[in-house]
């Protein structure tokens, strides 16, 4: 009899085994490290040889590059995620429209969200190339330009087109979460806010933003974490260069541990990303329990 | 499950101003539609031309000869069956295992009431935040401790572990849309908790579990970071690392790099649009409501 009741306390623990198994080594084990890693002296070789306090964390503020790599970052992710959010917002407010071909239309907007990263940028990065890049022909063909531009004049304007890529791809992921949480929205509110005599923007703002707020706090912190982390992008396009001028976090932080050998600089930047993103996670889980308790 | 909203029938454009918002949707879906195609249109016209026209001076939209052997040509040029073939072990391989962990672990979540749920529902959020590439220095310490870089097993671990989580959420949100009272009448009939699960729930949840499967496989395909990082050896790269070996240091040879390019892509994104319906329907059920 007690042997049962000790099988049905831990029954529970049992299913989760298999999961928590793979989540401890392949993930919690690697964060360890990674902070073990930012805080010693590690030998080019990757051996760790003692412990550096916070050497490695000062040796990344001093770098010059740094600041620049932290502004690319910020300002990545806020365009990116921004601009994504509002155009996937407006984009699902069309496709909510009844309209001959919607299922079409529909299945080609994910079109960019299947396709692995690598390709899409590998299609944009020779769409622009100012020496043959498709988009002057197809410009030129239909009589907008006259002669070739170089669309990437300077790395600004690479930088630009990088994140032009990031939203592209991160537009449907959006758009279908709002999509989801606009047809969930009963019809007969529209109807009795109309017959109130309520406009356009009116019931934009008082019916459908409360509505889908869940769905949008959801695609937000979720496309936050994505593009924060976002390595193939800027990675296939430029490589962060010239001069760390395209580079984000993680493309510096790949560059300093596989290339240059600077494993403890590259955990600290690690570390330093995690701290942003610890503080995103944790808004997340904050809301998303919250969430839970009220229906619950 | 079809919503009461989605009616199929059209509404009737009446008044001259509904008119022109209807041409002016159509216009702007067209638009849309071309835009996201664009870069579709382009890898296949691309992959269709010669070396000397994509180069030529004088760019040009469709190819002036169109050039089929290039969708022969590639698989000799790079090992590119080979690549397939890794990139289906590692996404098939990274799918069964992450299926296999999270169905028992979704089960217990949704069906069990234990100390510690709230905890481990957070530790997969939180596992969720952590992309692998964050995570490369540790990663390719653990690989090296197990002798697993440059393997496709290391791959699949490191895939499985990280979409795990999604799987998990999807799966939660399922099994909790479905009554647990099949299940409880089994086992008054003798079944235990295993053979509930297996003969009552998943074949109901089935729609949900496919979900799961394809959006984890997709997402294994489609990696590439870690892929870079772990894989030296080319006989054992996936086709995301294997194509790039088209886009060398002095001449891209775009050609064979948006013909390998398109048949990386076709097979997922034909999945994708299968599941698409589902996908948001439990992203949004698993992910909001709990």
């Amino acid at each position: 009899m007690k042997k049962k009741k000790i099988l049905r306390a831990v029954s529970p623990y049992l299913w989760l085994l298999p999961s928590i198994l793979l989540m401890v080594i392949f993930i919690l084990f690697p964060i360890f490290e990674v902070f073990r890693t930012s805080l010693s002296e590690v030998s080019r070789a990757g051996i760790i040889k003692g412990f550096a306090g916070l050497d490695n964390f000062t040796k990344v503020m001093k770098s010059s590059a740094f600041g620049m790599v932290l502004k690319n970052t910020v300002v990545w992710t806020i365009v990116v995620v921004g601009l994504s959010t509002v155009s996937g917002f407006a984009l699902a407010m069309v496709l909510n429209n009844e309209f001959r071909g919607r299922k079409i239309v529909r299945a080609i907007v994910v079109f960019p969200w299947a396709t692995s990263l690598i390709i899409q940028a590998g299609v944009w990065k020779f769409i622009i190339d100012s020496d043959y890049g498709t988009l002057n022909t197809l410009l030129m063909k239909l009589g907008l330009i006259s002669k070739a531009v170089n669309w990437t004049p300077t790395p600004e304007a690479y930088f630009a087109w990088e994140c032009w890529v990031g939203i592209f791809v991160t537009v449907p992921f959006v758009t279908f979460c709002v999509l989801s949480g606009l047809q969930s929205i009963d019809a007969s509110f529209y109807e009795s806010a109309t017959v109130d005599g309520a406009g356009f923007w009116q019931k934009l703002f008082f019916i459908t933003l409360p509505l889908v707020r869940s769905s949008l706090t959801v695609s937000t912190v979720l496309n936050i974490i994505y593009v924060f982390n976002s390595f193939p992008i800027i990675w296939t396009i430029t490589k962060g260069d010239p001069a760390n001028r395209t580079d984000t976090l993680v493309t510096y932080l790949y560059k300093q541990a596989f290339y240059k050998g600077r494993t403890g600089e590259a955990a600290a930047i690690s570390v330093i990303g995690f701290l942003i993103l610890c503080v995103c996670a944790s808004v997340y889980m904050v809301l998303s329990l919250r969430k839970e308790e009220q229906d619950a | 499950m079809r919503s009461p909203k989605e009616k199929t029938y059209m509404k009737k454009a009446r008044t001259p101003k509904e008119k022109a918002g209807r041409i002016a949707l159509y216009v702007f879906v067209v638009c849309l539609a071309l835009v996201v195609l664009y870069p579709y249109f382009v890898m296949f016209t691309t992959a269709l031309k010669s070396r000397a026209e994509i180069y030529a001076m004088k760019g040009t939209l469709l190819p002036i000869v169109w050039e089929w052997n290039n969708f022969t040509d590639v698989w000799s040029l790079a090992p590119l069956a080979r690549y397939f073939i890794n990139s289906i072990v590692v996404a098939g391989g990274a799918t069964a295992i992450s299926i296999i962990c999270g169905i028992p672990a979704a089960y217990a979540l949704s069906r069990m009431r234990f100390r510690g749920k709230k905890f481990f529902l957070g530790l997969v959020i939180v596992s969720q935040m952590f992309a692998p590439v964050v995570l490369l220095v540790g990663i390719y310490k653990i690989m090296s401790m197990f002798h697993l870089t440059n393997t496709l097993v290391g791959l699949i671990f490191i895939n499985a572990a990280f979409n795990q989580a999604f799987a998990i959420w999807l799966l939660r949100g399922t099994f909790m849309s479905i009554s647990p009272e099949m299940e409880k009448a089994a086992t008054i009939d003798g079944c235990n908790q295993v053979q509930a699960m297996i003969r009552v729930l998943l074949p109901v949840a089935a729609p949900g579990i496919v979900t799961a499967l394809i959006f984890v496989f997709i997402n294994a395909w489609n990696e590439y970071t870690v892929a870079l990082t772990l894989i030296s050896d080319d006989a054992l790269k996936p086709l995301t690392v294997g194509i790039t070996t088209f886009n060398g240091y002095n001449m891209i040879e775009w050609q064979y790099l948006f013909a390998s390019s398109l048949f990386a892509t076709i097979p997922v994104v034909i999945l994708f649009v299968c599941i698409e319906k589902h996908l948001v329907g439990g992203l949004t059920s698993g992910g909001v409501k709990g």
